[in-house]
């Protein structure tokens, strides 16, 4: 029933929704310390040394900005807990009330500023050019711009992010700009040979530095930007609350050692305490006059550094993480396929023996389902509808949008089979006294059903691997496990093999039980 | 029992039954015979509904067909003449993820709401009768064409019709199992059953129905007793197409 009421005011309140752009929520800081609970959204994929996996447990993240949003918690007197989503999604969680706020390497800039409520700067970070150290002929940012036998000189950068927009602002015509959803498969690339440079924020250049040994750094740092805390647009309750703790944080000597721990404090942090001086005059009077005691700095063993792990050390340290996340695979597929050919077959009985009124829309159904991809419908499910007041929880929406997506193909296999099915078939049960219902249910169906079943196994393995989809609505699977993992440790090729073989262990018995149904389908001659 | 008035039937722009007129008694074999496309099988699949017309009514027992049945709405009215006129095809369409005693006994436990054993005993009786008692366990493709034809009279005959129209029931059969089909229905015949059967074998026509009919154009151009419509013809139709069939 919460779902027929929560239609009704979408069609009444779908627009006016829409419209404000945002949910009308209660001030979100009230509602935090309620919870007790402050909910951040970050993506681990993202890597070090902001978000990423714990060596010694794999399943929990570690970082500089874990340990933030744990500080940041304590000072709201709240718990923390972490929302894994996708990096460039954030925003949206945001705005769909998923997250009480973003943490997670996200520049200020005007444009965010807009959409967002930011908090005073945690970090000042700039950009670095790094290059191959053998490539003797790019030296500076002027060498970039010469082209190299004839042609522009590739720059990775990661998508969406300050580097990309900084050589587009400053090098647009006269480099080649490639951008990459992860933030070190450009460096990868720049080892290789595949690129002549890449642009990263300082902090990421400094903590993979050493998991690339073949790149130096290009001249100092430029285009010096600040990291912040969004929240919602108007939450300024909750944004004062985590302005005063930063203060705080950056005052007693905190932050530094946080960033001193891993290898990020540099000279451009002296910037944060300027700032926290200044917030006197923005109404952070007491929180700047506030008596503090400076803590210690981090021991040597503290920020003793992680090297990148090779070969079994691999399979063994991070074997069973995938294979959970295999289990989340294997759930996502068990859960929805079932309801995608029970749907299907429903959709194609409508759409052959329906009342006339339902055939255009079944048909309007699946073909708007086969036409559009199955990210999208996640997307459209996960973002959009919160926006009419449904609210499916990740997990959900990926059952339901696998589902439906497949329950269009699913309808598709059946409406072959059942048009497969003599009319003489139909024609005999009637004329036995059957109802048309009776007649489908114990005559049509069972004799379709049985000539479908191989292709709808193997679309069942098509479905199996387009759960990878799952991680736009935030879901951690096994593909996505497996790039959270080879972004933080480097080991891509271990990785790789590794979540290769789980694919395969889990979809070849599939194949060999199609390829039996197939065989004795022909063998009976049905 | 069955009492056909002015039956018409279009495909499209052409009149298959042009305003024909029927009738069966109680206990009564009409064997229908005529050249092909003579609109004989229309006409048999008008009588239970199968097919819709455009002119006159078709009235089985109480229950009256007209050109305004509509097959979803009128579902019940079907249900209750198929209920009471049995159908066998040309083709027999035995139900083929079925064994044969489950064909048999689908309908009696589904649509009567027989119990399963009641309905099981009644369908070794029958199968027993057109002689394939041996066969309870085999699946349709198991079977010759002669065989499946019996089991789909079997079938019918489990729903105990007062009625059972035959479309073409040997046509598809070869001479052996056409004599083997056919006696079965003489057998029928014999015991009363009230039939309706559209064929080309003329012995059978001669030696077992009570009435013969010749469609022909869309007519009923002849009928009356098989000795006085295959014996003495008066229709100019009739005589030309028993010349051509060599006088059954």
């Amino acid at each position: 029933m919460p779902y027929t009421s929560s239609l009704m005011r979408a069609r009444v309140g779908a627009l006016a929704l829409l419209l404000a752009g945002s949910l009308g929520r209660a001030d979100t800081l009230s509602e935090v310390r309620q919870r007790g609970e402050l909910v951040w959204g970050a993506d681990q994929e993202g890597g070090g040394p902001y978000i990423y996996p714990r060596e010694d447990d794999p399943s929990q993240v570690t970082g500089f900005e874990v340990e933030l949003a744990a500080r940041l918690a304590e000072y709201l007197k709240v718990k923390p807990r972490f929302f894994q989503g996708p990096w460039d999604k954030m925003p949206e969680l945001l705005r769909t009330a998923k997250v009480d706020i973003v943490l997670n390497g996200y520049e200020w800039s005007e444009a965010r500023a807009e959409t967002m409520e930011g908090t005073l700067p945690y970090y000042v970070y700039g950009l670095q050019l790094l290059a191959r150290k053998d490539d003797a002929g790019l030296a500076s940012w002027k060498d970039l711009e010469s082209p190299r036998a004839g042609r522009l000189r590739r720059v990775g950068v990661l998508t969406g992010t300050a580097a990309e927009s900084y050589l587009r602002e400053h090098l647009a015509e006269r480099i080649e700009i490639v951008t990459y959803d992860g933030n070190t498969d450009s460096m990868r690339e720049v080892e290789t040979g595949k690129l002549d440079a890449t642009l990263q924020d300082t902090p990421i250049a400094t903590f993979y530095g050493p998991s690339f040994p073949r790149l130096r750094k290009v001249e100092a740092p430029v285009g010096r930007g600040y990291y912040v805390v969004y929240a919602r647009k108007g939450d300024r309750a909750l944004v004062s609350a985590l302005n005063e703790a930063l203060i705080l944080m950056i005052r007693n000597g905190e932050l530094e050692r946080l960033y001193r721990r891993y290898d990020l404090w540099d000279d451009a942090q002296a910037e944060l305490k300027t700032l926290a001086e200044s917030a006197r005059f923005y109404g952070y009077a007491q929180a700047v006059g506030a008596a503090v005691t400076e803590g210690r700095l981090p021991t040597e063993e503290e920020v003793r550094r992680q090297v990148r792990p090779r070969g079994w050390t691999v399979v063994r340290r991070y074997g069973l993480t995938l294979l959970q996340s295999a289990g989340v695979t294997v759930i996502l597929s068990v859960l929805s396929f079932p309801l995608a050919i029970t749907a299907g077959l429903l959709i194609a009985v409508g759409r052959m023996y329906g009342p006339g009124w339902l055939r255009p829309l079944l048909a309007i159904y699946v073909e708007t389902l086969r036409g559009t991809p199955v990210m999208l419908q996640l997307y459209f499910i996960f973002f959009f509808l919160p926006e009419v007041g449904i609210n499916v929880p990740a997990f959900w929406t990926a059952i339901l949008g696998l589902a439906v997506n497949y329950s269009a193909y699913e309808s598709e296999i059946y409406r072959a089979g059942l048009q497969a099915i003599p009319i003489g078939q139909m024609e005999a049960a009637l004329s036995l006294g059957m109802s048309r219902a009776l007649a489908l249910r114990r005559i049509i169906v069972p004799q379709a059903v049985r000539i479908v079943i191989p292709p709808v196994v193997n679309d069942f393995i098509a479905l199996f691997k387009d759960t990878s989809v799952c991680s736009v609505v935030t879901l951690v699977e096994l593909t996505k496990r497996f790039s959270v993992l080879s972004q933080s440790t480097q080991a891509t090729i271990e990785l790789m093999l590794l979540t290769a073989a789980l694919y395969m262990l889990m979809s070849y018995p599939l194949s060999v039980v199609a390829g039996r149904l197939e065989a004795r389908m022909a063998r009976e001659g049905a | 029992m069955i009492a056909v008035r002015g039956l018409v039937k279009r495909h499209g722009a052409l009149e298959v039954l042009k305003g024909l007129s029927f009738e069966v008694q109680k206990g009564e074999v009409a064997a229908v015979i005529g050249p092909s496309g003579g609109g004989k099988s229309t006409f048999l699949r008008c009588l239970n509904g199968l097919e819709g017309f455009e002119g006159g009514e078709v009235r089985v027992g109480d229950n009256v067909l007209t050109p305004a049945t509509h097959p979803r709405r009128d579902a019940a009215l079907l249900q209750r003449v198929r209920r009471q006129v049995g159908f066998v095809f040309q083709q027999f369409n035995l139900f083929p993820h079925l064994t044969v005693l489950e064909n048999v006994t689908e309908s009696p436990v589904q649509v009567l709401g027989l119990a399963r054993d009641e309905a099981e005993a009644r369908g070794r009786a029958l199968l027993d009768r057109v002689g394939l008692g041996e066969k309870l366990a085999h699946l349709p493709r198991q079977l010759s064409g002669g065989q499946q034809q019996r089991v789909a009279i079997a079938r019918t005959l489990a729903m105990q019709p007062e009625a059972i129209l035959f479309d073409e029931p040997t046509s598809a059969l070869d001479p052996v199992m056409t004599g083997e089909v056919l006696a079965v229905i003489a057998d029928l015949a014999r015991g009363g059953q009230t039939m309706v059967v559209v064929t080309h074998a003329m012995g059978f026509a001669r030696g077992v129905a009570t009435t013969v009919h010749v469609f022909a154009d869309g007519h009923d151009v002849e009928h009356g007793p098989p000795d006085r419509v295959l014996g003495d013809p008066q229709h100019a139709v009739t005589k030309g197409f028993l010349r051509e069939t060599g006088k059954g």
